[in-house]
């Protein structure tokens, strides 16, 4: 008990040191530690997700740059299977052009030549038949004095088929 | 040189209650702790900067420290407000010794001089408190992870004579943790403050600076020590249970 005593224990101060150290302790540990340390997890996980997401940016955008390229060189194909297919047919309409006018050229020239040579039968028929007439207008005339329509259109039509 | 004792100093009486300079001193740095902390914990700012920045870097620092002497997740968690507490509250008491020109601060009470300003871990007392409280909270620890018959079993053990010896053992053991931790942390402090007045008392100039530089160290080991003991006390309690189980 002297030993207590000068160490200056008294169960007063002790229960009043206890009660000031269990607040102590309670009060930073409710409102000093734990606050705190949600805080410092938050931001933790604020930073983490930013860290996440920047890379998750870069990725993408790596992608896309992939895919630009991708698409990029898609669309030089198709293009220049466009562009190909456009002169392949362009061409083979010239050629059919051609061809079809090559065709109505010479259809038009066979129907023309066709036509020409109708027109010269004709014609030549015509001429016959007034040639015939005018030939014997000018034979009476010349003869002046008719022979018998029998006769004379023989010697007519021999002279003209020599 | 006539007014250091062992007792910290009585400076007034509240009714019956005994108002001692150490007890003063707990309650002024607890106070300030108390505001210090919740203000910084109040205006926590994502970008940290100034005190936040070094309460940040001690609870962090300590919080890892604990996880890593206790393991991670629950028991650090359940265990770190006491032993976090211990360390700053003892750590700031010490450093309290070094505001220049409180030990000049005495008030007379019949006629004797004492000194308004003590050491706080000076006080067997507080010391005392709180090594208490650390002992029974392992205490209490292992009695909620045993559970009440292993618990008890550990120190009266019946199985034969050298079991029933090693549990009285355990028990004086257990006796034994709140001496020594308890008198390391008082005796240290004590000690210090006595050696640091008799320094002052035979050479006031210059010849202190080394002892308060060691004063510093001791300030900070002790208080290590003190939570570093209390914490390892509860892990060997969890780690010992968690062998039995296996």
């Amino acid at each position: 008990m002297e030993l207590l005593g000068a160490l200056g224990l008294d169960w007063k101060i002790l229960l009043a040191q206890f009660f000031n150290f269990a607040i102590l302790v309670f009060v930073l540990w409710r409102f000093a530690y734990k606050p705190i340390f949600k805080f410092l997890e938050e931001r933790k996980n604020k930073i983490e997700e930013g860290v996440k997401n920047a890379e998750q940016a870069t990725q993408k955008l790596i992608e896309i740059g992939e895919k630009e390229k991708e698409v990029l060189i898609e669309a030089k194909k198709e293009a220049l299977n466009m562009i190909n297919e456009a002169k392949d047919n362009a061409d083979k309409k010239g050629n059919e052009i051609i061809k079809r006018a090559q065709e109505e050229a010479s259809s038009v020239i066979v129907k023309e030549r066709e036509k020409f040579n109708q027109e010269k039968i004709e014609i030549f028929k015509d001429m016959r038949n007034n040639l015939s007439e005018l030939v014997i207008l000018a034979v009476e005339k010349v003869i002046e004095e008719k022979m018998n329509n029998e006769k004379d259109r023989e010697i007519i039509k021999k002279a003209l088929n020599n | 040189m006539d007014n250091i004792t062992l007792a910290s100093n009585i400076l007034f009486s509240i009714g019956s209650f005994p108002v001692t300079n150490t007890f003063l001193w707990t309650v002024v740095a607890s106070v300030f702790l108390m505001i210090f902390f919740v203000l910084i914990a109040r205006r926590m700012k994502s970008v940290p900067g100034g005190a936040q920045n070094v309460v940040e870097m001690l609870l962090e620092g300590a919080y890892s420290f604990t996880e890593s002497v206790i393991g991670p997740g629950k028991p650090a968690r359940k265990i770190f407000p006491l032993v976090g507490t211990m360390f700053i509250f003892i750590l700031f008491s010490n450093f309290l010794v070094y505001i220049p020109g409180q030990s000049a601060l005495t008030v007379y009470k019949g006629g004797n001089p004492v000194p308004v300003f003590r050491a706080i871990m000076s006080d067997y007392g507080l010391v005392l408190v709180m090594t208490l409280i650390s002992v029974i909270t392992t205490q209490i620890v292992s009695f909620a992870v045993l559970g009440p018959f292993k618990y008890i079993g550990k120190f009266i053990n019946l199985k034969g004579p050298l079991d029933f010896f090693l549990g009285l053992m355990d028990l004086v053991g257990e006796i034994a943790k709140v001496i020594s931790l308890s008198f390391r942390l008082f005796g240290n402090i004590f000690a210090g403050e006595v050696l640091t007045a008799v320094i002052l008392f035979l050479m006031p100039f210059f010849a202190p600076l080394p002892f308060m530089f060691l004063g510093l160290l001791t300030a900070v080991v002790q208080a290590f020590v003190f939570a570093v003991l209390t914490l390892v006390f509860t892990s060997m309690v969890i780690e010992s249970s968690s062998e039995e189980v296996k």
